[in-house]
């Protein structure tokens, strides 16, 4: 309905007077001229003119703005075609080897990022070391070379490279001078067969191997004693009774990790169930890993092991060989008495190793062993180990050789002397004699900075090749990814220049195996590609017997320990120097997690230094982290920090070798310092052991170690017991009888766990210490490495560490003493007990961290786990203060991209190397151990989709696979056939701080000690 | 108020001759309505440049990240918290003069909960600042109030002390404003009538409308008691809950239950201390000697005395439960604590808080101007002191030797800590520009009956009990501020 009627809005309107009229027009003061510009006159007036200006100008300027903001761009190239079985998110494995060990490379994407234990290799497959571990990052390493080098030109091409060296090998050719290859032992069958193949077509050729650490002594004294010129293959896992005079053999002796294995399956808890434990003594001057190990652990002076063996040798075999006598060390000879009645008792059960390079000492502990009966049990000499082959002397004479002028062209393979020989100044001035010096090395080197050309090689990740470990068993390294950059293989290289039928290593390689080994054992190339390694049936290990007269060798030995005995024991000491765990030779002193890896005795990063006893210190007078200046007899002198170092002899000082590289990188450069030139070259091999005088330079340089405090001040954190004590009662020491009720407030409260229960079995006396499930853990999880500055500061952001705790044992009443203040008042500290402990987040079910996060940022999962929600996380830090194990850590700093983190990720080529299933933490965010929580998601994943439960080993945590020693066991609790359920049965397991009634998830089972009254006695 | 005469055995309020309510507001409102004096200027800018360092300090870090200062993987809170709790400890002075003493009545408050007030909003806010700058990611500061949200389901953790934390401070922090900001009505009104030009209209503003008359009089005193009545439970539970970030975790040397009520005496014996250290100052450079008098400054003394006696006996029970606990731990933690690397700090502690307060048992120290200052500013230095021995000895050995470390502060650490002392007090001197420091209205409610001027004329009257007049003349003996010949005559 419409209505007509008219409302008036005020009497001006009724009224309709002309002002009204006029005002109302003008009622909406500019009205907008939709309607003219719509219809087409409108273009022409004037307002739309002016509006499209303003509109102009705002447009503009709003642009401009816009475009002040630079948007990232992202590349993405999609595939054209997909490349075969390279499938984002699925990462593929392939068999190959690190230094002589079976490994399998794990890649993501065409990506090797970790390395993980190849199943197929025997021994190999319990585990493998740090160095393995950290390996993948060498790859991505930012301080190698992108090209060949020829006389330092950058950007040179192979064929100049090979142009020159062709021509340079000719003159030498026609000049009839020498030619030398110059590596460290090399294992590897097609690499010698192509040496070979170069000396054919370059006769005056000649492979000289020399090892920085070398075995020489052993070799050497095996051709002396029973004409075989080999390094044995040492059967640990054979022998119940284990005596080393300073071999580190769960360390760097030889093959520590493969040693490991072996010396832990008589040790560990399933050897414990059936009642049995090896017994090891330890007689050594430096604390080394495997003297952590010990259950009775002598220390020595470097002087004192000759005579040592020799009174060993006297009383087991009842000769009177002169020179065994030590005066001044009555634990000593104590101690050496009760282990000759011990190895007589268990003849052929037993096993003597010394660390020594000495011919003639190593020619004694083969009398020894031969006594014992060793050979064709515990000692293999006719399946010999392949690893060291190198010969001390015939690197000395090549020295003489260049000095006379007489070598015309030098090769260096996967050798760096320029660093680790023993005269580096000699060595230099005779390499300036040499007209071709070539260098086959991925970076500028020491070595490589005084050569014509550097012909760089690929990563072994890049490369095809093989190995030899042992004899019988061969192994093939396969490449994981093409070449990055610009090398080529050192074989390769040599195929060309001396113009081989065949100049494709791989060709090269596959020929060699499927000519030589593949037909012994009837395998093919493909079933070789697959499993990775080749074991030959393995002779019988002959037993050998010694018939020779030693007084010669005792003479000899008598004189090495009277030179050694110069000191005076209070600035004049005997200098072991030894190869340290993390850096070993100093190879791959680039590599960040490697640096920061703590030695698994002193726990110092980043550095080597001067270990004294704390008598020692006190005597000399020097406080922990005086710089001191070491002067060798050689005049070779440098300035390290003191470390006091329980356990260390009186009278000696210890220092790592593999430190103080001046060219290997951004990383690992002057990086403490070199100790290579304290060896010296004597009797035709290489001595670790010198005389030095030390004095103090009124300096001090705190090394940065991850953990300062060394004693667990009596605390039932570590809960120990004796054998004897745990054959009776298998309880014993881990206070499973006395346990305390437990109070909950939370009884009603229960969550139950209804799916998977993940927890871990950490078996404390299968642990060495070693350190590979730290740096296997880095890599795993990107965790970031911090430099030396802030390990210092005290935030290393390992999420798992190994705790190692120092005990002494009171000679007086017998008791442990693990109190710092009582300590303090001890007169003796050489009886030094050392348990190591790897800690972690033990994802408590009653989690301190979870209940004081503000915003539940750490949080508790259905299948015990305490998950960390990075994203969520506002840096309170009140969890990591409320953590009673102290495994949180928090990101002080964006470390992957802060440009004083340079020696790790901070390039966006070194970060390739991340794990992809696991994102990078940022600045100010907590982190910490996830049990792997990518690696139960990938196992959940694969069972799902075969359609199938679980199964027990299915998913294996990153520090668990790395362990050579099957410490770590992981599983789900609530399967009760899962090892770790039956583990944690077992009557050995206590938690950690379990009184706090955190509920932890992770059990320890007990550290046992093969002691009794009698190995008591002898430090007594 | 006025009306009825107060007991002559009361001593006075107010002192001085002459004192007529004009007399009071031209007073007080001295520093308001003048140029600032040289003093002022002196103060102004050391606090500035203080307050300058905080900015760069706290920039810094918030640039680089909390690497910048100097905890570690083992103390994960060190110089930021004990800046936080000694910061929110003093705030707990103003809180308590301003609600609990007007609840009990005691009108000598009047002349100090202005300032004190005062002093209780800029800690709280240095306090603030401490629990933004100390997180990794501030930026993302507030996931930790329960806001509604985009991220799904997520809600903060009701079971954190931190979110009790935060509850209470900011809790704490705008009651405290509002209640100053009431008080604070009438005199700025006070202010705008006297003022003119720009500032009249400023003030017009900030005196949202005061008419004086009598109803908003009444309204007034009844939201000072609500207000009062909301604030007075603030006392108590603040600080409670800040111990509870301690109390509540596992570590040794927090996990106790003595926390909140040593943590409540404490923050009020460090309260006053502060209030004193400002106000001995701010009395003379200001000449309101007769407005904060000696009765004043001995009252709080005696309050010193008394909340540091209880803190004494809760550092010895901690170690009696230490002791008698029986739990290896918890007896480690405290023998670290005195005998321990940080065993200096600890002492510091005992002598500052403890031992040296002592001293104010003799009445010519607690009414010795120069002593009680020096006292107050070692109370305050053993206060933070014992915040820092409870955080940082506690954490640097706890459960395992392993982690055991120490901490080393850095300049960024020292620089947070002494620029929030620059922040507070640029706030405080500009505070003392603005805004009368002593409450007019209130000291004027208390002339007619509680002033000296007023107990005279009562003695003069003749009709008191002559014994009574003579202690109260012997009382006025300790008072900077009484002309004692005065009294001869009488």
């Amino acid at each position: 309905m419409e209505s007509n009627k008219k409302y008036w809005k005020g009497l001006e309107e009724y009224k309709n007077t002309p002002d009204f009229v006029e005002n109302n027009k003008n009622e909406f003061a500019e009205p907008l001229p939709i309607e003219d510009v719509l219809s087409e006159a409108g273009l022409s007036t004037v307002t739309p003119r002016r509006d499209f200006l303003k509109a102009l100008g705002f447009g503009l300027g709003a642009v401009t703005l816009a475009a002040c903001q630079k948007t990232p761009v992202h590349k993405s190239i999609p595939y054209l075609i997909r490349p075969e079985e390279v499938v984002p998110g699925i990462p593929n494995y392939y068999v190959s080897t690190f230094k002589g060990n079976p490994v399998l490379v794990k890649t993501v994407v065409g990506r090797p990022i970790k390395i993980e234990v190849n199943p197929n290799a025997g021994i190999f497959s319990t585990g493998t070391d740090a160095q393995a571990q950290a390996s993948v990052l060498d790859l991505y390493d930012v301080s190698k070379l992108k090209n060949p080098l020829l006389k330092k030109e950058e950007k040179t091409l192979w064929s100049d490279v090979d142009a020159f060296v062709k021509g340079e090998l000719n003159k030498a050719q026609a000049s009839g001078k020498k030619i030398r290859i110059v590596s460290s032992s090399l294992n590897s069958p097609s690499a010698k067969a192509v040496v070979t193949d170069f000396a054919v077509k370059y006769p005056t050729t000649k492979h000289v191997q020399y090892d920085a650490v070398s075995y020489t002594g052993i070799i050497k004294a095996n051709e002396n004693s029973f004409g075989k010129a080999v390094l044995p293959k040492y059967n640990f896992d054979k022998a119940d009774l284990i005596v080393s005079f300073a071999a580190d053999f769960l360390g760097t002796w030889i093959s520590g990790e493969e040693f490991t294995a072996q010396y832990v399956s008589n040790r560990n808890h399933k050897s414990l169930e059936k009642g049995k434990m090896s017994r090891h003594f330890q007689f050594e001057t430096g604390m080394s890993l495997t003297g952590t190990n010990a259950d009775t652990r002598v220390p020595i002076k470097l002087s004192e092991e000759g005579p040592a063996l020799i009174t060993l040798y006297n009383a087991i075999t009842g000769n009177n060989l002169a020179g065994g006598a030590l005066p001044n060390n009555v634990t000593a000879d104590k101690a050496l008495k009760l282990v000759a009645k011990e190895l007589t008792q268990n003849k052929g059960k037993s096993l003597v190793v010394s660390g020594s390079n000495d011919v003639s000492t190593q020619i004694l502990v083969n009398a020894i062993n031969a006594a014992i009966g060793s050979y064709g049990a515990t000692i293999d000499l006719d399946n010999p180990c392949k690893r060291y082959e190198g010969n001390d002397a015939e690197f000395a004479e090549l020295l003489n050789e260049m000095n006379r002028g007489e070598v015309a062209a030098v090769f260096f393979l996967n050798s760096n002397p320029a660093y680790d020989s023993t005269k580096i100044e000699d060595f230099k001035s005779a390499l300036s004699k040499v007209a071709l010096k070539v260098s086959f090395s991925d970076r500028v080197d020491e070595t490589s900075d005084l050569c014509d050309v550097v012909a760089i090689t690929p990563n072994y990740l890049e490369a095809w090749g093989d190995a030899n470990t042992y004899e019988g068993f061969y192994s093939i390294v396969q490449p994981t990814i093409n070449p990055v950059f610009n090398s080529r293989q050192a074989e390769q290289s040599l195929l060309i220049w001396s113009d081989a039928a065949v100049q494709d290593y791989y060709q090269y390689v596959r020929n060699n195996w499927e000519a030589t080994i593949l037909p012994t054992v009837g395998k093919t190339w493909n079933d070789l590609l697959q499993s990775g390694v080749v074991n030959a049936t393995a002779k019988t290990a002959g037993a050998y017997g010694f018939s020779m007269s030693l007084d010669a060798v005792a003479t000899s030995i008598a004189n090495s320990s009277k030179a050694l005995a110069k000191g005076n024991g209070t600035d004049a000491l005997e200098l072991h120097i030894y190869e340290s765990i993390p850096m070993r030779d100093g190879k791959y002193a680039n590599n960040a997690f490697l640096q920061e890896l703590p030695d698994p005795v002193s726990k110092v990063t980043w550095d080597n230094y001067l270990a004294l006893s704390p008598k020692q210190a006190e005597k000399s007078g020097y406080k922990e982290f005086d710089v001191v200046t070491v002067k060798g007899e050689n005049g070779y002198s440098i300035d390290l920090p003191v470390l006091i170092q329980p356990g260390q002899a009186m009278g000696t000082a210890s220092v790592a070798l593999g430190y103080g590289r001046s060219k290997v990188g951004k990383a690992g450069n002057n990086v403490g310092k070199n100790a290579f030139p304290f060896t010296s070259f004597s009797n035709g091999t290489l001595k670790y052991g010198t005389t030095v005088k030390i004095s103090g330079t009124g300096m001090r340089d705190e090394l940065a170690q991850t953990q300062t405090h060394y004693s667990f001040e009596g605390r039932n954190i570590i809960r120990e017991a004796t054998l004897k004590d745990y054959l009776k009662d298998p309880a014993a020491g881990s206070g499973n009888h006395h346990k305390h009720k437990v109070y909950d407030l939370w009884t009603t409260d229960k969550h139950e766990k209804l799916g998977n229960d993940w927890v871990m079995a950490i078996d404390l006396n299968a642990c060495t210490g070693c350190g590979s499930c730290v740096v296997a853990c880095n890599v795993e999880n990107n965790i970031p490495v911090v430099g030396k500055d802030e390990v210092r500061r005290r935030r290393e952001m390992h999420w798992l560490r190994i705790d190692r705790y120092y005990s002494f044992n009171d000679e007086k009443t017998g008791h442990d003493v693990t109190e710092e203040k009582e300590i303090a008042h001890m007169e003796n500290l050489d009886n030094v007990s050392v348990v190591h402990q790897p800690m972690l987040c033990q994802h408590c079910d009653h989690a301190p961290c979870e209940t004081v996060c503000p915003v539940l940022a750490t949080v508790h999962s259905s299948d015990g786990l305490n998950h960390m929600a990075y994203n969520r996380c506002v840096g309170t830090r009140y969890c990591a203060n409320n953590c009673p194990y102290k495994v949180r850590r928090f990101n002080w700093f964006n470390y992957w991209n802060d440009s004083r983190f340079d020696n790790y990720l901070n390039n966006e080529f070194t970060q390739l190397v991340l794990n992809p299933d696991v994102t990078t933490r940022s600045r100010g965010v907590m982190e910490k151990c996830s049990m792997c929580i990518q690696r139960i998601q990938a196992g959940k994943l694969t069972a799902k989709m075969e359609k199938r439960a679980l199964k027990d080993g299915d998913i294996k945590m990153a520090c668990q696979q790395a362990c050579s020693a099957n410490a770590i066991i992981f599983g789900d609790k609530n399967d009760p056939n899962s090892e770790v359920a039956k583990a944690l049965k077992s009557e050995r397991i206590y938690y950690v701080l379990e009184e706090i009634n955190v509920q932890p998830g992770i059990g320890y089972m007990t550290k046992i000690r093969n002691i009794d009254s009698e190995t008591k006695e002898v430090h007594a | 108020m006025s009306g009825h005469n107060e007991s002559i055995l009361r001593e006075p309020l107010i002192t001085g001759k002459n004192i007529t309510y004009a007399q009071i507001t031209d007073d007080i409102l001295l520093p308001v309505e003048n140029k600032p004096n040289r003093a002022w200027w002196i103060g102004f800018i050391i606090s500035l440049c203080g307050a300058t360092l905080w900015v760069v300090a706290v920039s810094y870090t918030f640039w680089f990240g909390i690497g910048a200062w100097g905890l570690n993987k083992t103390v994960g809170w060190a110089w930021d918290i004990t800046g936080f709790v000694w910061w929110v400890g003093i705030g707990h002075a103003g809180t308590l003069i301003s609600a609990v003493l007007l609840l009990f009545r005691q009108n000598w408050r009047n002349s100090i909960n202005r300032s004190a007030e005062a002093m209780t909003i800029f800690a709280v806010i240095c306090a603030a600042t401490y629990v933004v700058s100390h997180m990794g990611r501030p930026w993302l500061a507030y996931w930790v109030l329960p806001l509604p949200n985009q991220f799904g389901s997520l809600w903060v953790n009701f079971n954190s002390p931190l979110v009790w934390d935060m509850f209470a401070i900011s809790t704490y922090f705008s009651v405290s404003l509002l209640f100053w900001y009431t008080g604070l009505l009438p005199d700025i009104a006070t202010i705008r009538d006297r003022a003119e030009g720009m500032r009249k209209k400023v003030y017009t503003v900030l005196s949202f409308g005061w008419t004086g008359n009598v109803k908003t009089w009444q309204r007034f005193e009844a939201v000072s008691l609500i207000l009062a009545g909301i604030s007075t439970p603030l006392v108590l539970s603040v600080h409670t809950i800040v111990s509870m970030d301690f109390a509540t975790s596992v570590i040794p040397g927090w996990h106790t239950t003595i926390f909140p009520p040593y943590f409540v005496a404490g923050a009020i014996f460090s309260g006053f201390a502060m209030v004193l250290t400002l106000l001995l100052v701010a009395r003379k450079v200001l000449g309101l000697e007769n407005y904060i008098t000696m009765f004043h400054i001995e009252s709080m003394n005696k309050i010193i005395i008394l909340t540091g006696s209880i803190v004494g006996v809760a550092y010895l029970t901690e170690f009696f439960i230490a002791w008698y606990s029986g739990s290896e731990y918890e007896q480690y933690a405290f023998i670290n604590r005195s005998t321990g690397p940080y065993w200096w700090a600890y002492w510091m502690m005992m002598t500052c808080n403890v031992i040296s307060p002592q001293l104010l048992w003799f009445k010519k120290i607690r009414t010795n101007i120069a002593a009680t200052w020096i006292l107050s500013i070692v109370v305050n230095i053993g206060m933070w002191f014992e915040r820092f021995v409870i955080i940082v000895t506690s954490l640097h050995r706890d459960y395992l030797p392993s982690s055991w470390a120490m901490f080393y502060p850095t300049w960024v650490d020292v620089s947070v800590f002494v620029g929030s002392i620059g922040l507070f007090f640029t706030l405080f001197l500009l505070f003392l520009r603005v805004l009368p420091s002593i409450a007019i209205a209130e000291v004027k409610l208390l002339l007619k009956s509680a002033s000296e001027q007023a107990k005279l004329e009562l003695i003069k009257d003749g009709h008191l009990d002559k014994e009574q007049v003579a202690e109260y003349v012997e009382s006025l003996d300790k008072f900077d501020s009484v002309k004692q010949e005065e009294y001869a005559k009488i």
